[in-house]
């Protein structure tokens, strides 16, 4: 696939601030946050979420950091639905209220997630480096009362993943309309503090196997969506469903990025919005051209029956590991690297559970 | 949900799918979070009569519409893989 045949981004993913009360230390924000201060201006928000929406995108994800932080939340959302957009706002759920859920409804918000670092108060506190757990189930209760839509997020890793059950009992008791059980991705903060993030397969096993089951017996009609861990399965991950494809992201100082963790990449340069449209940056940066498409794969993908299935998988993860964005993702059984996995599973297993939590540092 | 199908008394448009007209693509859409379906003309009737009023009464307004030309099983068959995706609800489900 050439640049000109690629297709319209279907989804934006706007960052619109890095700040947030919360300091989990599976964060996918770069780990860098000190250089991301400066953010864009509301105005300069709402001239995005026009071009997104001109060039074919559907949906915008409000994340951060914690979207709430930003006093135009509901300028940009309400603009985002004049532009035909559906809005989603991705929240840690601590510092909002009632009122302040009802006027995002009222400025167009069509859905909301909210997250949950673990079922057990205490617990969440810890990981989520702050207490919080009361505010968030405020919140989901709140958003309910308002009539949102709500799914209940949570991102699962060693500390918390044998609770998978309670994980499901406590969304059916909170009546949220979706749960998300996403396996940690080892990039960003995450890959810094793999070692007291990773799970064991027997964990990872056993939660699947309640997933299965409850998913099966559930009568309240709750969607569960189980995001599973790359480094357990044999195929990689269909990153992104393709690099280039589906996704643009655009960071709180205006990077336009191909994915979100994609900044850390040293090779690549990406386009600003002070210098490029979401149009030109999409369909004519070399940088959302790069890995778009199978021209750019290296053996074993290149003639892999599975390449339009996984896109050689993560470039971020290929680079983290490898050393080379074009490498074939080493959770793939068929790459190189892939022995690399076996060895980063073997060393989490073996450290100690210490992890650094997410932080702006000077 | 491969052991009993879902029941449809009262299939209504879940709150958190919306439908749209992509005026880019020139198609019928419906987003939801995360996703999105593209529809048919027959797709995008069904989900607009998905308003909580009885199934019979969805199949007669659809077969209107369409000159009796529904093949209601189909209909069905629509309506319970989307009850599987969280995007229709059966607001009084037996």
């Amino acid at each position: 696939m050439t640049s000109h045949q690629a297709d319209a981004p279907f989804c934006l993913i706007a960052e619109i601030t890095y700040r947030c009360p919360l300091q989990c230390p599976y964060c996918s924000n770069p780990l860098q946050l000190n250089r991301f201060r400066n953010e864009l201006d509301t105005g300069t928000w709402k001239r995005i979420l026009s071009e997104a929406s001109e060039i074919g995108i559907v949906q915008v994800h409000f994340t951060g950091g914690e979207p709430l932080l930003r006093t135009d939340v509901g300028e940009l959302i309400a603009h985002a639905k004049k532009s035909g957009l559906y809005s989603h706002l991705i929240t840690a759920g601590v510092n909002t209220s009632k009122e302040q859920l009802e006027s995002l409804r009222h400025s167009g918000l069509d859905a909301i997630q909210i997250s949950i670092q673990d079922t057990v108060p205490d617990e969440n506190d810890r990981l989520a480096g702050c207490p919080s757990f009361s505010k968030k189930k405020l919140a989901v209760t709140n958003a309910k009362e308002t009539g949102l839509p709500v799914t209940l997020n949570i991102v699962l890793h060693r500390h918390n993943l044998d609770r998978i059950e309670e994980m499901i009992q406590l969304a059916q008791d909170w009546q949220v309309d979706r749960l998300e059980l996403a396996h940690t991705q080892y990039l960003g903060w995450a890959f810094h503090n793999r070692n007291s993030l990773i799970p064991s397969r027997t964990q990872v096993e056993h939660a699947q196997q309640v997933v299965d089951h409850l998913r099966e017996t559930d009568s309240s009609g709750l969607q569960i969506l189980h995001v599973l861990p790359d480094y357990y399965q044999s195929w990689p991950k269909p990153c992104l469903q393709g690099w280039g494809r589906i996704f643009m992201t655009v960071t709180p100082d205006g990077v336009l990025l191909p994915c979100q963790a994609s900044r850390d990449i040293p090779e690549l340069s990406f386009p600003r919005v002070s210098n490029s449209s979401l149009h030109e940056a999409w369909f004519n940066s070399s940088v959302f051209r790069k890995f778009r498409g199978t021209d750019w794969m290296p053996e074993p993908c290149r003639t892999c029956d599975r390449r339009h299935i996984d896109y050689g998988g993560c470039r971020c993860q290929a680079f983290l590991l490898t050393g080379d964005v074009h490498q074939t993702d080493p959770v793939c059984t068929f790459a190189p690297e892939h022995e690399q996995i076996q060895h980063l599973i073997q060393e989490a297993d073996q450290a100690n559970h210490e992890f650094q939590y997410r932080r702006f540092q000077d | 949900m491969t052991s009993n199908a879902p029941s449809l008394n009262h299939p209504q448009l879940s709150p958190h799918a919306r439908y749209r007209w992509d005026s880019i693509r020139r198609q019928h859409q419906l987003v939801f979070p995360e996703g999105l379906l593209i529809l048919n003309e027959t797709g995008t009737a069904i989900l607009k009569l998905c308003d909580g009023r009885p199934l019979d009464q969805l199949l007669q307004e659809l077969q209107e519409q369409f000159h009796n030309s529904v093949r209601e099983q189909e209909v069905i068959t629509f309506l319970r893989t989307l009850v599987t995706k969280g995007l229709v609800n059966d607001i009084a489900p037996s």
